[in-house]
């Protein structure tokens, strides 16, 4: 038996009062390509529906400062289409036209991508070597920022109260980075990563700084905080890289599933990120 | 006890006004309540493409979408383009380049065509396999489906561009991936 009740607020503050109203009920629902199949599949029975997205308080690509600010519920579409991405955070545009398919990539949100919280959120991963801060907002919480690398807890877990709504995702786009992404799936379109990974390096004479992010690799997607200070300061050689990659497979913890093993995702990651690394390098 | 609500969407020009359960789908709706069987229904979770409609002019999956939230919206189904100059070149060249064969996924797969036309006059080959990447078809192994989308871009604007799928500069093909991996001595 399904139980569900749909709400179409009329503005954010609505929006967050229907939420806080019926707290552990509440979902907030934007593009539903995850909340439909949920339904069907009997995975979501009892839920009230807050329809976000016409929120225009939700929307829009700007740039603010240093920070380039995007609304939760920009589909991923928008992202493409945006000017903004696609000349200034490259890798984000990157992941968006690899993102699920052209169709779904019309209805389907940032906000919803973050919030679903899948090990192989594919936005995660981009936003995750941006360094990207959320912004959400309840009635008993207020306004709070969250560090997306803090915003994981595990599979389909997030540190959201079942009130609180993402209102925006902000991260300034280090034009001194130079960035790779690949997301690695059994077709192009519409697949699950087996394994999804940003590098973002800074060169000078050495590595000046090194991020990495993974998905589909641990229970959540993640930045190699350990690799990443291991590259600090390092010249680019193959031995440092080879270290480097061995600990990255200490800092992920891949599952076997139906996409692939265990033993197949660390051999897989090892390759992708050397893969990354000496892409970056081929960058002038 | 059911929660019913009544919604209003505007299906191909007319408005369809019926209950609708809070969880019920555009498709469900299109189909069992709109009357539009020409929409049709492959998995349901939004996989295979074949619900895909123009929601508010831009393609879109019926299955991912609730029925509450198309109130007051348009939605166009295949059979809303009867008279529709590029959506007829499209079924003709489906028809002519036997991009047709059982049929099922072929009102999707137009509609996907159709949108991405619009966008994108003067396409790459690789840029129709992608605009279609969405639409699962089980028979003709997109070849021919790709041909005709193709046929009718060339018809439309004389000319074929050669465009790089990949505009920016900083994510390489996997090949040459691999030629500098080998070149740093990794395994």
């Amino acid at each position: 038996m399904i139980n569900c009740e749909y709400l179409k607020p009329v503005d954010l503050q609505e929006a967050l009062k229907f939420a806080s109203q019926f707290a552990d009920r509440a979902r907030f629902a934007a593009g539903c390509t995850n909340i439909l199949p949920d339904i069907h599949t009997g995975k979501l029975r009892d839920c009230v529906l807050i329809d976000i997205s016409d929120l225009k308080e939700l929307k829009g690509i700007n740039r603010e400062d240093d920070f380039i600010s995007l609304g939760s519920a920009t589909t991923v579409t928008e992202l493409l289409n945006s000017e903004i991405i696609r000349n200034e955070a490259p890798v984000l545009w990157e992941a968006a036209s690899r993102f699920a398919d052209p169709v779904v990539r019309n209805r389907a949100t940032v906000g919803g991508n973050l919030a679903y919280g899948s090990p192989a959120s594919d936005m995660s991963v981009p936003l995750l070597v941006l360094d990207a801060t959320v912004l959400v907002q309840s009635m008993e919480k207020g306004i709070r920022e969250i560090p997306l690398r803090n915003f994981f807890v595990g599979p389909g877990k997030t540190v959201l109260s079942p009130s609180e709504v993402i209102l925006r995702i902000k991260f300034e786009p280090l034009s001194d980075f130079k960035f790779y992404y690949t997301k690695f799936g059994k077709r192009n379109a519409m697949a699950i990563s087996i394994a999804s990974l940003a590098v973002g390096i800074k060169l000078g004479k050495a590595i000046e700084e090194a991020r990495i992010a993974l998905g589909a690799l641990a229970p959540i997607p993640l930045r190699a905080l350990r690799t990443e200070e291991f590259l600090t300061g390092k010249p680019v050689q193959t031995e440092i890289l080879e270290k480097a990659s061995e600990i990255l497979l200490s800092e992920i913890n891949p599952i076997s599933d139906i996409r692939g093993s265990k033993e197949y995702r660390l051999e897989l990651t090892r390759a992708l990120f050397l893969r990354a690394v000496n892409n970056i390098l081929s960058l002038k | 006890m059911k929660n019913l609500e009544m919604v209003t969407i505007i299906v191909n020009d007319r408005p369809v006004t019926a209950p609708v359960e809070a969880h019920e789908s555009l498709l469900d709706f299109l189909r069992n309540k709109a009357g539009a069987v020409e929409v049709k229904c492959g998995c349901n979770q939004g996989d295979c493409g074949t619900c895909t409609v123009l929601f508010q002019g831009k393609a879109a999956k019926s299955c991912l979408i609730l029925a509450l939230q198309a109130q007051g919206k348009e939605v166009r189904t295949i059979k809303g383009f009867s008279g529709d100059f590029l959506m007829e070149q499209l079924q003709e060249s489906f028809v002519r380049n036997g991009a047709i064969q059982c049929g099922f996924c072929t009102p999707g797969m137009l509609i996907s065509s159709y949108a991405f036309l619009q966008a994108t006059p003067q396409p790459a080959r690789e840029e129709i396999r992608n605009a279609i990447s969405g639409n699962l078809c089980r028979c003709t192994g997109y070849k021919k489906i790709i041909d005709a989308v193709e046929e009718v871009a060339l018809k439309r604007t004389g000319k074929q561009q050669d465009k790089q799928t990949t505009p920016s500069s900083f994510s390489e093909g996997q090949e040459e991936a691999k030629g500098n991996y080998l070149l740093l001595g990794g395994g």
